[in-house]
């Protein structure tokens, strides 16, 4: 039996995500009335909507065939994580370091093996970042790493 | 003073070389941030207001003005070329624009949208100087039940851009709203969806949203198989637009500059209205619909154009209500009232020279913008060119530094990557994340109005039907969703005969 | 400015804080002589550009001059100013510190779930910099002429005037609470983001008054759009000096004000010696016309004071919103 795999689960997904909006706001806050709507109002309608619309792109999807697009996963890790990385690294490690780190596992799942051309690259962009947000535009953003929050604070 | 007069005197002003040179500054440093992903008019401008205490308050207006509509010019550049939008009136001419730079069209792409930016904001000019009193009045006649009802007829046009199933269009509509209403409560000071943080209090951040569904999205679908040969080197023959491209051009450049002027000057959203509004118009009045999302010049030149004319048309509450229309014109009205220049009614009368010397450079402004960035399209394009292994970690730090910038927070930065997993997947299962943006920056404007006028009415629906301009949003909106009915019905009727 | 005026500063400031050092703490500050070591950070609440970062670069400018180290504005926008507070609590190292406006000490702990500080035991006060009053603006055409007609035309059909504010729980809708119950009338919120779309909706007749800053309301005033009713200083303010004090009119008892601040402050814990110079430094700059007229233009008086002064009022204003967020928390449920 062929089935839409993507519309199928991404459906229920958001059916799912609906749902539960809707049920969280439904308990948590105040519906109102027409007159005096409360906080509740809309995440409650718009939670129940979009439970409908997940179940309404599912449905169909259960007897169709789908074109597969399969998750390419060490590309989505070592992006995601590259961006997980700078979030938790500036603060402490300042943007040349940062950047750096984050350059060199962001370009991790990139076809061409070696690592002069990383070390390179890693090279090329911190000094791009550096010269743009720390020397152009003069942010106030730390570049090197902060002594202070690296221990205790 | 009549606007021939006004206009000669305003080039008096504006033709003067300091003037001039803040001008210049202004245009050439929006290009650049625009570029930039993330980095908008406001961090440009924020950074620029400094200075701006040592300099004459023309030419701080001038030159913040320039910042301001410069960086449309660029922030088309980065959502074509790489599908970074910062905004998302940028995120609909991605729409195609990206489609076309994909199929080696980038210098097209480019082209047509430098072209009708211009075009846009000339169009925009001639309003604002021919109408600027009318619409500033116009302004203030509009109510809650008016932008409520205005933002509806945004979302219906706006459903029909994904081109995809119209429930999976609607999720993502319906996905945005829902985003939208995190963070506090308006009306109530209730925390909504926040979980406790209270870094969500001021609601999901929209520069983190467009860059994780797009270009987070966007740079891990294309790693893998992306090492090959680059395409060729272009010549700048091959950029400029074909006679068929151009013919293409012309009637959605005029009819979204139509869009964009009047929408513009409306305080609040009136650009990301007139960017959708004109895609969406645009792919009903085209005659193959289809080509729409796989590259159609319609769809790059008709939203550019709106919104650059909506950037001008936006100054009208602002130079004639003293009423700032966005936060960005909040922050320069905040720069005059340093200099002790007070916009506002009275502004045109008091400091003629302001408001004509301000028109005026709008004109040599555009016209400089135009002059500078054509001849960039050829070091944009040749951008391209570089394999997508050296050019996607520079994009993921771009992206991250420019979310970072907007309020130095890792939060945020933390929050791309979790928007950019859900953006991916999205995309691998062709949801629009288009619509979700449009849904996320529209819905809290239709909750508050909606709530706003059922208060004021005392809960009375009818008030959507008494108010004369919320019932001409109703009626357009009621009609759209007929004719696309009607449309849907009459191609599958021609389906079935051609069986 | 010069080299020789930048020294000069620099050590009289440091012998004041070494004699202030001395006399206050005693020998365990003795270290804190040198201060400041390095460049202070002063974290402001809200994004670049806005008024409260306007209002701090103003003070911070000179600061560093006085100081003769950079001191270095830090935008931590977020939640009304709370985000900007708990970074300041977050960065305590003798050189961070931080402008806010009243509502994070004052009203926040009540509307804010889960504050992740006290303002009462986690921050030091430092200096008041400036206050602003609020006005209340209606629509040129409205038959209320004065505050007295105001409150007749409230009173002739409880809960039917409209009021527009920036928000619940804002400095405009508490201001209007506030009002509302010294004077013994009933109207109808409407909430607002902005105090832009306020304006508008006042002018357009959509709604009927709204408490608001004098720089939002003076350009329509002077238009013949909008006319103001009253001032909630005690004092006729500089920033709107035609406006009627509202205090002792229309029923209203003789004590009754209501003032937006921006304050500047430290994180609790810090030397108070360091606390007295920059209150000094503070005080002194706020005397300059370079930065009161500027502070004027945008609406903001400047008001220098002592750290205890400071710290009364935010016991006070937290006591006088307390009372009123009670009031309007019980009529909503």
């Amino acid at each position: 039996m062929q089935r839409d795999h993507h519309d199928l689960w991404g459906g229920l997904t958001l059916a799912a995500a609906g749902l539960g909006v809707a049920v969280w706001s439904g308990v948590h806050y105040d519906f109102g009335a027409l007159r005096a709507m409360g906080p509740g109002f809309f995440p409650t309608i718009l939670g129940a909507l979009l439970a409908v619309l997940g179940l309404l792109v599912a449905i169909p999807a259960w007897t169709r065939a789908g074109v597969p697009s399969p998750i390419h996963w060490p590309e989505a890790l070592a992006v995601l994580g590259a961006i997980v990385l700078f979030g938790f690294g500036m603060h402490r490690l300042g943007l040349v370091l940062t950047t750096a780190l984050a350059v060199l596992l962001a370009s991790w799942p990139a076809e061409r093996p070696g690592w002069v051309w990383r070390l390179a690259l890693c090279a090329a962009v911190t000094a791009l970042v550096w010269l743009v947000f720390g020397v152009g535009l003069k942010m106030s953003i730390p570049l090197w790493p902060q002594l202070s929050r690296l221990g205790i604070g | 003073m009549g606007a021939w007069e006004g206009l000669l005197y305003g080039l008096g002003v504006a033709l003067q070389p300091e003037i001039m040179l803040y001008c210049l500054i202004g245009v050439v440093l929006g290009t650049l941030i625009g570029v930039l992903p993330g980095i908008g008019a406001m961090a440009a401008i924020s950074l620029l207001l400094p200075i701006t205490y040592y300099i004459t308050p023309e030419a701080a207006l001038v030159m913040l003005a320039g910042v301001y509509y410069g960086s449309q010019y660029g922030g088309a550049v980065s959502s074509i070329l790489l599908r970074l939008p910062g905004t998302p009136q940028s995120a609909v001419t991605a729409l195609d624009g990206y489609p076309m730079a994909r199929q080696g069209r980038a210098g097209q792409a480019l082209f047509a949208s430098m072209v009708s930016s211009f075009v846009g904001s000339i169009l925009g000019i001639v309003v604002l100087v021919l109408l600027a009193s009318w619409l500033g009045r116009v302004a203030t006649q509009f109510g809650a039940a008016d932008y409520a009802a205005m933002m509806i007829l945004g979302l219906v046009a706006a459903s029909t851009i994904g081109g995809g199933a119209p429930a999976k269009s609607f999720a993502m509509v319906v996905l945005g709203l829902i985003l939208g209403t995190v963070g506090t409560d308006v009306n109530s000071g209730v925390q909504r969806l926040t979980f406790g943080s209270t870094q969500l209090m001021d609601g999901v951040n929209l520069v983190a949203l467009a860059m994780g569904l797009f270009g987070v999205a966007e740079v891990i679908g294309n790693i893998r198989g992306s090492d090959h040969g680059s395409p060729d080197k272009v010549t700048f023959a091959q950029m400029k637009p074909t006679r068929d491209d151009s013919r293409r051009m012309v009637m959605p450049t005029l009819r979204g500059s139509a869009l964009g002027s009047f929408f513009g000057s409306l305080p609040g959203t009136g650009s990301t209205i007139s960017s959708f509004l004109s895609y969406a118009m645009e792919r009903r009045v085209a005659r193959q619909p289809e080509r729409f999302g796989s590259g159609a010049i319609e769809g790059v030149a008709g939203p550019e154009a709106a919104n650059n004319a909506a950037a001008i048309t936006a100054f009208v509450p602002t130079l004639t209500l003293g009423i700032p229309g966005d936060p960005i014109m909040a922050l320069m009205l905040g720069a005059l009232v340093i200099h002790g220049v007070q916009p506002g009614p009275m502004m045109l009368e008091a400091r003629p020279e302001m408001f004509w010397g301000l028109v005026v450079s709008f004109g040599i402004g555009n016209l400089l913008l135009l002059i500078l960035n054509l001849p960039l399209i050829g070091i944009w394009v040749s951008l391209l060119r570089l394999p997508f292994r050296w050019l996607y970690p520079a994009i993921i730090v771009f992206v991250c530094l420019g979310v970072y910038s907007v309020r130095g927070s890792s939060f945020d930065v933390l929050a791309v990557a979790m928007i950019g997993a859900v953006g991916y997947l999205l995309a691998l299962a062709r949801f629009s994340p288009a619509l979700l943006l449009l849904g996320f920056v529209l819905g809290p404007l239709i909750e508050t109005n909606l709530r706003r006028a059922m208060l004021i009415s005392r809960g009375d629906p009818m008030v959507f039907l008494e108010r004369p301009i919320a019932a001409g949003f109703i009626l357009a909106s009621a009609a759209l969703i007929l004719w696309s009915v009607w449309g849907a019905v009459r191609s599958a009727r021609r389906r079935s005969a051609t069986r | 400015m010069g080299n020789a005026e930048m020294s000069h500063f620099t050590r009289r400031g440091a012998i004041a804080a070494f004699a202030a050092a001395a006399t206050l703490a005693g020998a365990a500050y003795a270290q804190d002589a040198d201060w400041p070591t390095g460049p202070v950070r002063v974290v402001v609440g809200f994004p670049a550009g806005s008024s409260p970062d306007t209002l701090t670069r103003l003070i911070t400018e000179p600061l560093a001059k006085r100081l003769g180290q950079p001191v270095v504005v830090d935008n931590k926008p977020g939640a009304g100013g709370v985000i900007g507070v708990q970074t300041m609590l977050m960065g305590n190292d003798g050189h961070t510190f931080a402008t806010t406006i009243n509502g994070p000490l004052t009203t926040s702990q009540r509307l804010v779930p889960n504050l992740s500080y006290d303002p009462a035991t986690d921050v030091a006060p430092v200096a008041l910099i400036a206050t602003s009053p609020l006005v209340l603006a209606v629509n040129a055409e409205s038959p209320a002429q004065d505050l007295a007609g105001f409150v007749d035309l409230a009173k002739a059909e409880p809960g039917a005037l409209t009021y527009g504010s920036v928000g619940q729980g804002s400095g405009a809708h508490l201001t209007a609470e506030l009002f509302a119950s010294a004077a013994g009338v009933e109207m109808l919120h409407i909430p607002f983001t902005s105090y832009a779309e306020v304006t508008t909706s006042i002018v357009g007749g959509e709604i009927d008054s709204g408490f608001m800053a004098p720089s939002a309301a003076l350009p329509q005033v002077q238009a013949g759009a909008l006319r103001l009713l009253g001032v909630t200083s005690p004092e006729p303010s500089a920033v709107a000096p035609d406006v009627p004090v509202m205090a002792g009119q229309a029923g209203l008892p003789a004590d009754f004000q209501a003032e937006l601040w921006n304050a500047f402050i430290a994180p609790a814990g810090t030397d108070p010696a360091i606390i007295e110079r920059l209150n000094t430094e503070i005080n002194e700059i706020l005397q300059d016309p370079a930065v009161t007229e500027p502070l004027l233009a945008m609406g903001w008086q400047a008001q220098p004071g002592t750290p205890e002064e400071l710290a009364t009022r935010i016991e006070a204003d937290t006591a006088m919103w307390g009372g009123v967020i009670d009031r309007v928390g019980a009529a909503a449920n």
